[in-house]
């Protein structure tokens, strides 16, 4: 089957003119080879960006490259790296919004890391389900992360902030409500090593006395237990 | 009849017991490498040694609830726990838990390369001055590079070794948030030339090596800390 690839959250208006393509997000790791393309200590998801691009080269028909401010730099360098390699990219730029959407799956009480697959899942295909609404015990701020497996440490009851809650709400260069957190709710604010996102991170869990956790590859046995702690203790 | 109660903190290098008997409490300290030798049943453990797929308990709590014992429920107050491998600490606000971190991998190696080091040039650990100085140990393999780099520049092996262990007591009390007072956990408690380099930036009281092994024991049988 031929492939549309994506990464970050590609404009809307240029999705819909894909309307019967199977997609694929290449910010998600597939354990594809290392392509040895970017450097050892670089982004991860920029790492699976182009390791996967590499990976499904002869299935991927075109790459939809999210390269505004809704991503990052490292975004437009590798959408600009992958047209030099003979790729065929096309990029969008998804900074200006006229609404914002609610946030349900953000508060529901769905274990975290179904919270965001199914807010990943919505740039391209919006859910119709209802969710129930729950109290926020704890809060996950950040991106989805690359590794998704120490999101189950975090209870139901968590509620998910920054950059995966401007995709919810249909605005992902919002950066206003990216640093939004709640005062009182103990929030663990992630950010992939090596990502820009690291200064935010670092700068909000200090203000709101969250927890700040960098993780590059896979969570590593510390990173998991001062995890736990955190919500122990909380 | 009362019944052995043994409690372990299975630390990269060194593991300590509590073994509890009745009113007798015992705390015994044995190299990580001689416990994995002899068998011993337990009743539940913490550390990084520890087998995580059965009774285990993580050690920022462990620290925590150590602590909470070992100061009597203190008001104000930042506890370091550094060992072989790593540095963790907790920070109790108004007598409640306010915040805690744990460095992962980058400048981890700590109390393992220090005794390496002084094995490998043969230095008595007793017999290091502190030092003004430091080498800078945020990479630990760099800051071994800067050990070897001075001892080439005829700089004393237990100077050198001293700048590098006030590097780590510098990256130490930064990592902690530069707390005004640590109280000091872990193996570093039988280092003097690191708690005299602590003391350059805070005050130091030391908690001996047990802190970890006491907070599991009173986690396991005593009520819950809440931020």
């Amino acid at each position: 089957m031929r492939l549309v690839g994506i990464w970050g959250y590609p404009d809307p208006e240029i999705l819909k003119k894909y309307p019967d393509s199977e997609f694929i997000d290449l910010d998600i790791n597939y354990n594809a080879p290392t392509s040895g393309i970017l450097p050892d200590a670089y982004c991860r998801i920029m790492r699976n960006i182009v390791d996967n691009a590499l990976f499904f080269r002869d299935r991927l028909d075109v790459i939809i490259a999210s390269v505004g401010r809704e991503k990052c730099d490292s975004g437009w360098f590798a959408s600009h790296i992958l047209k030099d390699m003979g790729f065929n990219v096309i990029e969008t730029r998804y900074e200006k919004y006229n609404q914002t959407l609610d946030i349900p799956i953000s508060r529901s009480n769905l274990p975290l890391k179904k919270k965001i697959n199914l807010i990943m899942e919505g740039i391209l295909t919006k859910t119709r389900n209802s969710f129930r609404e729950t109290k926020p015990e704890f809060g996950f701020w950040g991106v989805p992360p690359n590794d998704l497996d120490f999101l189950d440490i975090f209870p139901g009851t968590t509620h998910v902030y920054g950059w995966t809650r401007c995709v919810e709400a249909g605005r992902p260069a919002d950066l206003e409500l990216e640093m939004f957190a709640d005062d009182n709710v103990p929030t663990v604010f992630f950010a992939q090593a090596f990502c820009a996102k690291m200064q935010l991170a670092k700068y909000l869990a200090k203000k709101y006395s969250g927890l700040y956790v960098d993780i590059d590859d896979k969570a590593s046995n510390s990173a998991r237990a001062k995890i736990e702690a955190f919500i122990k203790l909380g | 009849m009362t019944t052995l109660k043994r409690y372990i903190d299975a630390g990269t290098s060194w593991t300590k017991i509590l073994e509890i008997n009745g009113d007798d409490k015992q705390a015994k300290i044995i190299s990580t490498k001689d416990f994995a030798g002899l068998n011993l049943a337990y009743d539940n453990a913490t550390g990084h040694m520890a087998d995580k797929t059965r009774k285990y308990q993580n050690e920022v709590l462990s620290l925590a609830y150590g602590a909470k014992k070992l100061l009597n429920n203190p008001e104000n107050a930042t506890i370091v726990d550094i060992g072989s491998r790593d540095i963790k600490w907790v920070k109790f606000e108004n007598g409640k838990y306010r915040d805690l971190d744990w460095n992962g991998s980058c400048g981890s190696v700590t109390g393992a390369t220090v005794e390496m080091l002084c094995k490998f040039y043969g230095v008595d650990t007793a017999h290091l001055p502190p030092q003004d100085e430091l080498i800078p140990v945020t990479c630990g393999v760099f800051g071994m590079e800067k050990i070897m780099d001075e001892i080439a520049s005829n700089v004393p092996v237990n100077v050198a070794l001293a700048k590098y262990i006030h590097g780590i007591a510098h990256n130490t009390w930064i990592f902690a948030k530069k707390p005004r007072k640590i109280y000091l956990s872990g193996g570093f408690c039988l280092n003097n030339c690191f708690i005299e380099s602590l003391k350059y930036y805070c005050e130091v009281e030391t908690l001996g090596r047990f802190v970890l092994v006491e907070g599991l024991y009173r986690y396991l049988t005593g009520s819950r800390l809440k931020r």
